[in-house]
């Protein structure tokens, strides 16, 4: 094995793991802003996939203009999801508002399934190699990793430079402080699990323009989401690009060693032994 | 005319009633206490005009509307505006960052700047950690951000839920004397304290609240003097 393959594997892993970060940023946000643990996550990452597939396959439209009408839908959908169901169990304890997501997660998968059965489907899309010194890599991975930056970057300008961003860091923080200083919490959680919904959309989006998918591939990203939040820190956005780029790595190189099949193992174990040595994940991060 | 007025209110949590039929009236532009002692219920009576609690019976009155259901984030939008007990500070967001949330209701939104003046000089000290984390102050230091938020909310009444508690003696005389300065800048202050003699010693009225029920009234002056409130919570 020659270090350019090496080396590919390692910077390949870096792009989709930055995608992976994304995904669990979605995660993370909601679990920061209202202690939802949403379990409808992986099945809007599907969706997003889809949306992105169907836009792309059936109307001809260009899967990067797709992703932008993709993560509209999933904002909308996201707030409708809060408005209609979460809405009810906000204040119920932990088990309400998982089994309100699960529930969720069942009606896409249910749907999902009778509507696109569960043949796995593939855009077909490329945008051919890039090479750049001794790496090759695919241009769909680059510019999905690009996307993600620019977007993790208007989400870090949003909660920290604008009024609205800046009322959901303090609902997060203190969500009667905040009733009490005139700010509509609400609101401001259904934004919040829109916004988070849309980080789902956008993660499903990309990863169709470069693996094949089916309606139940979201749950292995979900999956995923939950050891990069722990990796990470729960509740620290930034923590989850991290946790993404250190899980993408793990992908990348572990396969040159051992077979495919063991890389969820260590993945896993990894994230039991980071629940017992620093429950906080790696950045720290909200208890 | 009073600006806010509680009559005969009860309230309480869930099963538990704590006030029975307690009232307070304050009038515009004067500093009023509500002083008792552990368990007379003078935060439930706060959370209760402020809507976080609804009352059992009785009612609200702030310039002359009902206000008895009106929810908490509304009340805000009116120039009522509560300090609460434990301060309850964003504390992962900035110094600066808790005056701009402050600042949230309507009212406020467009004097922010006149405000954010106002605070930094009635406490400088803000204004040398305005980028410092809330979480990382010391208590005092909490204590005034806690009170320069609530001005930032451009108040008509500020209500005050025990300013003195955990602070140094230095500390509360200054604060103290910050909320006289306001009253004296026109906005109606509502203190509620278990520190009965400072409470009095700066207020122009003060009702007394026991088991849930006002007790006594009067002008600061006069209850300080009075022989029940001496025995009873001045230890005299």
């Amino acid at each position: 094995m020659n270090a350019g393959a090496i080396l590919t594997s390692l910077v390949d892993g870096l792009l989709i793991g930055v995608v992976y970060g994304i995904a669990a940023m979605g995660l993370n946000l909601i679990w920061g802003v209202m202690r939802v643990i949403n379990l409808a996550h992986g099945a809007l990452i599907s969706l997003g996939m889809f949306g992105v597939y169907l836009l792309f396959s059936g109307l001809g439209l260009n899967p990067y203009l797709a992703l932008v009408l993709v993560a509209l839908m999933g904002l909308l959908m996201g707030i409708l999801i809060y408005a209609i169901a979460i809405t009810r169990v906000i204040n119920a304890p932990y088990l309400s508002t998982l089994l309100a997501t699960f529930s969720i997660n069942m009606i896409v998968i249910g749907l999902g399934t009778a509507a696109f059965t569960t043949t796995p489907r593939d855009t077909g899309f490329s945008l051919g190699n890039v090479e750049v010194g001794p790496l090759t890599l695919q241009g769909t991975r680059l510019i999905a990793a690009l996307v993600t930056l620019i977007v993790t970057a208007i989400l870090y300008t949003f909660l920290y430079r604008t009024r609205t961003g800046k009322y959901i860091r303090a609902v997060s923080n203190n969500r009667s402080a905040a009733e009490l200083m005139g700010i509509p919490s609400s609101r401001i959680l259904a934004l919040s699990f829109g916004i988070g919904t849309m980080l789902a959309a956008i993660a499903g989006g990309l990863i169709a323009t470069f693996f094949s998918f089916t309606i139940l591939s979201g749950d292995v990203y979900q999956q995923k989401s939950f050891i990069i939040g722990v990796l990470g820190g729960l509740g620290n956005p930034l923590g989850a690009l991290v946790g993404g780029l250190i899980l993408g790595v793990l992908e990348g190189v572990l396969p040159l060693a051992m077979p495919n099949t063991w890389v969820p193992v260590i993945e896993f174990v990894l994230f039991i032994l980071i629940l017992l040595v620093k429950p906080s994940g790696l950045l720290g991060g909200k208890k | 005319m009073a600006i806010l007025e509680v009559r005969d209110i009860a309230s309480g949590y869930g099963e538990v009633q704590i006030l029975w039929g307690a009232h307070l009236k304050l009038e515009e532009k004067k500093l009023t206490c509500l002083v008792g002692g552990n368990g007379a219920g003078k935060t439930t009576m706060l959370r209760t005009v402020m809507g976080l609690i609804k009352p059992l019976s009785g009612t609200i009155w702030f310039e002359g509307k009902d206000v008895s259901r009106v929810p908490a984030y509304t009340k805000a939008d009116m120039g009522l505006v509560l300090v609460p007990e434990g301060r309850q500070l964003f504390t992962d967001m900035s110094v600066y960052e808790n005056l701009e949330m402050g600042a949230s209701n309507k009212r406020a939104r467009g004097k922010v700047k006149d405000n954010l003046e106002k605070v930094y000089t009635m406490f400088p000290r803000l204004l040398e950690r305005q980028t410092q984390k809330a979480g990382t102050l010391s208590g005092g230091e909490q204590q005034m951000l806690a009170v320069a938020r609530g001005i930032m909310a451009d108040p008509i009444v500020l209500m005050i839920d025990e300013l003195s508690l955990g602070l140094a003696p230095v500390l509360v005389l200054q604060l103290f004397e910050s909320l006289r300065a306001l009253r004296d800048a026109g906005i109606t202050i509502l203190l509620v304290e278990q520190n009965v003699h400072m409470a009095l010693a700066i207020s122009d009225y003060g009702y007394v609240l026991s088991e849930g029920r006002s007790e006594i009234e009067g002008p600061a002056r006069q209850l300080i003097k009075d022989k029940h409130v001496r025995e009873a919570y001045l230890g005299l």
